[in-house]
């Protein structure tokens, strides 16, 4: 698809590169010469110099005949303009990022008169997703899938655990009896499909696949159940605290938020009155201490600086908190850490960016594919997607058994109707419904492509 | 430095190239002439870049890579372009084939051959499309069509792709180089047609076709258009000189209906201004060597068109025209053609930048808290930018001096070593006095013909890769 891009910042590079990788045609605008070369340097893009607000700008971009425009920049009066000029030259559909409180309140009506077809608000994307994991805390990472029937979810397994040592398929009966599969393994970043004969090993991220509820169950038979969370403790006060604060005061979860500037912790104060608001230095541990850290459920770091809140992240995981959320912009830094344990790191804009790439999919989708989403996981390893059977689907009605998949493919789930099926060889794909495949490469666009070809089929079979 | 990605790119690279060469072996087989110097060459080539591209190596690849990348691949390209003319036995030293085949590669058109008509056809046709392909660029071209060459591949175009700005025409590289081949393909296809329906032999209107399109000038004539004499084709082959001499942009503007924007193009004007003041002074200047204003016009417009291109085509001997001509085509051959075309010099968008900045420079000494910027096509231009190409401007007259001064030791005039310097750096094939249209580069030692072809290549790819190639921190691992 012919996408622009206004604003070559975090969220605009993060996306241009993620749109770059799915192959899309992306030309991004900027008023700063130097973020434009870094790009232009970096990506398989066309960077056009100027403001997005002005209309030959956007024409030179392309914006008469582009499908999509993302408008990314720092002012979201700037966005709004945008989205409004590009959609009068021809641009099929518009995003702009708007991260103003004041104007999230009336979003709707904005979207209606600026004729902006979806309205980004990264800070509050990134408290949703935060939300989230404190929801189940047991996990690392969670996606779903077919409106929440089906969720995916990453853990670490330790020492002790019973599934370590051996093999898949000679698990205990009352977890085979659950409806949930183990769909990939991140080992030491080493991502592969597991089967029957793998064995787990402490330290491996395992990721599996199934109904909420059985992944509870599950979590509860391993001994690693984490109660509900009822205390947050959160670092820092800027944007994404606020509205993560509305989301899990709304949750009657109890939080304490400590924050240096003493105005912002006024407006903190007066907009949430159950809230503990504490004014000090988030990295002091003496501070940390004496506001009884230890006592809480879970600990949340959203400072603006990456380096503080990945230290004060490592500070909480050693006083013993079992659930700990870190915010990261820089992707390198995530890695580092996650080899020292913090399983939680958040990057706002490549959540933003991802949701973005969500959409673009969903796009795409009308223009004749049929996924519905997609999901990197394991750090980029593997992606989960969704798609819906349809009429053109290729080996319908036919058991699973006489099929071959791509190798590297793995499809993970049938949902049919209400009914969630863990495929077996018995099972066959039926038009409607929905399944979740999970594969290690990029490059599954369409549901067919998950048959090994004929050619290699026939090889295989000698 | 990664260099095994560098090699196995190079490898990439001369695949492609070895695929070229079957062009001309297929007309050597046409012509029934012997096909033993193109089987030799792509067997050499073939087994090199094979070996080169089975190398292991991580992807790792940054701006210094890419430069080093751009000119490996094109001293390769000057050698292995070198391997027919060596095997035919026409060339009389390895220096020799060399010098031939980095002035097609470049587009330079300089020969060290007296007598071209004796040459085989296959010889000649590789000869003239070496101009094709280093027209618009081999490594445009294997941008264009060896697929997952990109990584980070506008680093590699960027280099070969001439002009002080470089712009994509649409958001993927391999889709720009294709479009890029495409129109250069029809162009050329237009210009054999129009040759053809004029009355040129089909071998004779490829080989000028594709001199023209690469702005080379390489004839299988020994008088070049000359040769010809009719005027149909002296129009054709200066209106497609011209034509390869303007941005590939423009065109690109021009089939997607943007045609206030291809006309508005500050360097399309000034390139067609230079051509027509230079016309006109020529014109005039020559009255007293031709018969009548008719006749000036006609040789003088071939000639500013084939001077300005960087083509260097001849049907007049220039040698013989006042001095203040050539002093003309002399500044013409400094200023080149436009950015993005296929021609060499110093583009006219640098010229354009330059005299903006001295007229500026100008305005701030009498006006000195004046601030003031420079714009070209109605856009600001960074300081950077401007900077850079004083730089460039820097870099280019000291390489023609320094080229000057070596290839002095044989002896030359002042006039002829620094204007083989000077045609060599800025691609352009005849230079003054004995080596003229009439003339050629054969007298000059085996040193001198190294350093003109490596000017050559230092032009063609102006200047910066082939200087971070020589340049040690480049080599160095810390």
């Amino acid at each position: 698809m012919d996408i622009v891009i206004v604003g070559s910042g975090k969220v605009g590079f993060s996306l241009a590169e993620q749109l770059v990788r799915e192959e899309h045609d992306v030309t991004v605008i900027d008023t700063d010469e130097e973020a434009l070369r870094r790009a232009g340097d970096q990506l398989d893009i066309m960077t056009v110099r100027g403001n997005g607000v002005s209309t030959a700008v956007l024409r030179e971009a392309g914006a008469t005949n582009a499908d999509l425009l993302v408008a990314a920049t720092s002012a979201d009066e700037v966005n709004m303009v945008c989205c409004l000029t590009a959609k009068d030259l021809g641009t099929k559909y518009t995003i702009a990022r708007i991260r103003n409180q004041e104007y999230t309140s009336s979003v709707a009506e904005l979207r209606r008169n600026l004729k902006i077809d979806m309205a980004i608000n990264p800070e509050n994307t990134t408290a949703v997703e935060i939300s989230r994991l404190l929801r189940f805390p047991s996990a690392a990472n969670i996606e779903t899938f077919c409106r929440g029937k089906v969720e995916l979810m990453g853990f670490r397994l330790q020492e002790g655990d019973f599934l370590v040592g051996s093999p898949l398929h000679s698990l205990p009966v009352q977890v085979k009896k659950l409806s949930l599969l183990f769909c990939v393994v991140d080992r030491g970043g080493e991502v592969s499909i597991p089967n029957g004969s793998f064995v787990p090993k402490a330290g491996d991220k395992l990721y599996m696949i199934g109904r909420p509820d059985s992944l509870d169950q599950f979590f509860r038979q391993l001994g690693r159940y984490a109660p509900k969370v009822r205390q947050v403790f959160l670092v820092g006060g800027g944007k994404v605290s606020v509205y993560l604060a509305n989301i899990l005061d709304k949750m009657g979860i109890h939080l304490k938020i400590i924050e240096q500037n003493e105005e912002r912790c006024r407006q903190l104060s007066e907009r949430f009155p159950r809230v503990t608001v504490i004014r000090g230095d988030g990295t002091d541990s003496e501070l940390l201490e004496s506001e009884n850290l230890t006592a809480s459920d879970a600990f949340v770091a959203l400072t603006d600086r990456d380096e503080d809140n990945l230290i004060i992240s490592l500070y909480a995981m050693q006083q013993g908190i079992k659930k700990v959320i870190t915010k990261c912009n820089r992707q390198n830094y995530a890695g580092i850490v996650r080899s020292l344990g913090l399983d939680s790191v958040i990057s706002p804009k490549f959540v933003t960016a991802s949701n973005i790439v969500h959409v673009v999919r969903g796009l795409q989708n009308s223009q004749g594919s049929v996924m519905n989403s997609l999901h990197r996981i394991a750090g980029g390893g593997a992606e989960a997607m969704e798609f819906t059977v349809g009429p053109g689907t290729r080996h319908l009605g036919v058991p699973l058994k006489d099929l071959k998949l791509r190798p590297g493919v793995l499809l993970a789930v049938i949902v049919r109707k209400n009914n969630i099926i863990i495929p077996e060889g018995s099972s066959s794909l039926q038009e409607g419904d929905r399944v979740i495949i999970i594969a290690r490469e990029s490059g599954v666009l369409d549901l067919n492509d998950i048959y090994a070809s004929e050619s290699t089929a026939g090889g295989a079979g000698k | 430095m990664n260099i095994k990605l560098v090699l196995k790119l190079v490898g990439r690279v001369l695949l492609l190239e070895a695929a070229a060469l079957a062009l001309p072996l297929a007309v050597a087989l046409l012509y029934r002439e012997t096909p033993v110097p193109f089987l030799l060459s792509i067997a050499i080539v073939a087994a090199v870049g094979f070996g080169l591209s089975a190398l292991p190596a991580q992807p790792k690849f940054f701006t210094r890579e890419g430069f080093a990348t751009v000119g490996l691949i094109w001293i390769c390209t000057g050698l292995v372009g070198a391997l027919p003319f060596l095997f035919s036995g026409w060339f009389a030293t390895p220096m020799d084939a060399i010098f031939e085949s980095c002035s097609g590669f470049t587009t330079t058109g300089s020969t060290i051959l007296p007598e071209i008509e004796a040459l085989p056809k296959g010889i000649l046709f590789w000869r003239a499309f070496t101009h094709w392909l280093g027209g618009m660029g081999v490594l445009v071209l294997a941008t264009a069509i060896v697929p997952k060459l990109g990584i980070r591949s506008h680093y590699l175009t960027q280099a070969e792709t001439p002009g002080p700005v470089f712009s994509k025409l649409v958001p993927k590289q391999s889709q720009t180089s294709k479009i890029l081949y495409t129109m250069y393909f029809a162009l050329t296809a237009l210009e054999v047609v129009c040759l053809k329906l004029a009355g040129m032999p089909l071998y004779d209107a490829l080989i000028h076709s594709f001199s023209t399109a690469g702005t080379g000038g390489f004839s299988n004539r020994n008088a070049s258009v000359g040769a010809y004499d009719s005027v149909a084709i002296d129009i054709i082959i200066t209106v497609f000189m011209l034509l390869f001499s303007i941005n590939f942009a423009v065109y690109f503007l021009i089939l997607t209906k943007k045609w206030r924007e291809a006309l508005a193009s500050d360097e399309l004007r000034f390139f067609l201004g230079v051509v027509a003041g230079a016309t006109a002074l020529l014109t005039i200047s020559n009255l007293g060597v031709y018969s009548g204003l008719g006749e000036s016009l006609r040789y003088t417009v071939f000639q500013v068109a084939a001077i300005i291109s960087t083509t260097g085509f001849g049907t007049a001997d220039f040698v013989l025209w006042p001095q203040f001509s050539q002093m003309i085509l002399i500044l013409l051959m400094f200023c080149g053609a436009s950015a993005g075309s296929t021609g060499g010099g110093m583009k006219c968008s640098r010229v354009l930048l330059l005299l903006r900045g001295i007229r500026r420079e100008v305005h701030h000494i009498t006006h000195p808290r004046s601030v003031e910027v420079v714009k070209l096509d109605g856009k600001l231009v960074s300081e950077a930018t401007l900077h850079s190409l004083l730089v460039f401007l820097g870099a280019y007259v000291g390489t023609i001096f320094a080229a000057a001064l070596i290839i002095s030791l044989d002896g030359c005039s002042f006039a002829v070593s620094f204007s083989a310097a000077l045609t060599c750096v800025s691609n352009v094939g005849p230079g003054l006095e004995a080596i003229g249209p009439s003339g050629n580069f054969a007298a000059f030692s085996t040193l001198s013909k190294g350093v003109m072809s490596l000017c050559m290549i230092v032009g063609r790819l102006e200047i910066f890769p082939i200087l971070v190639l020589l340049s040690p921190s480049t080599w160095r691992r810390v």
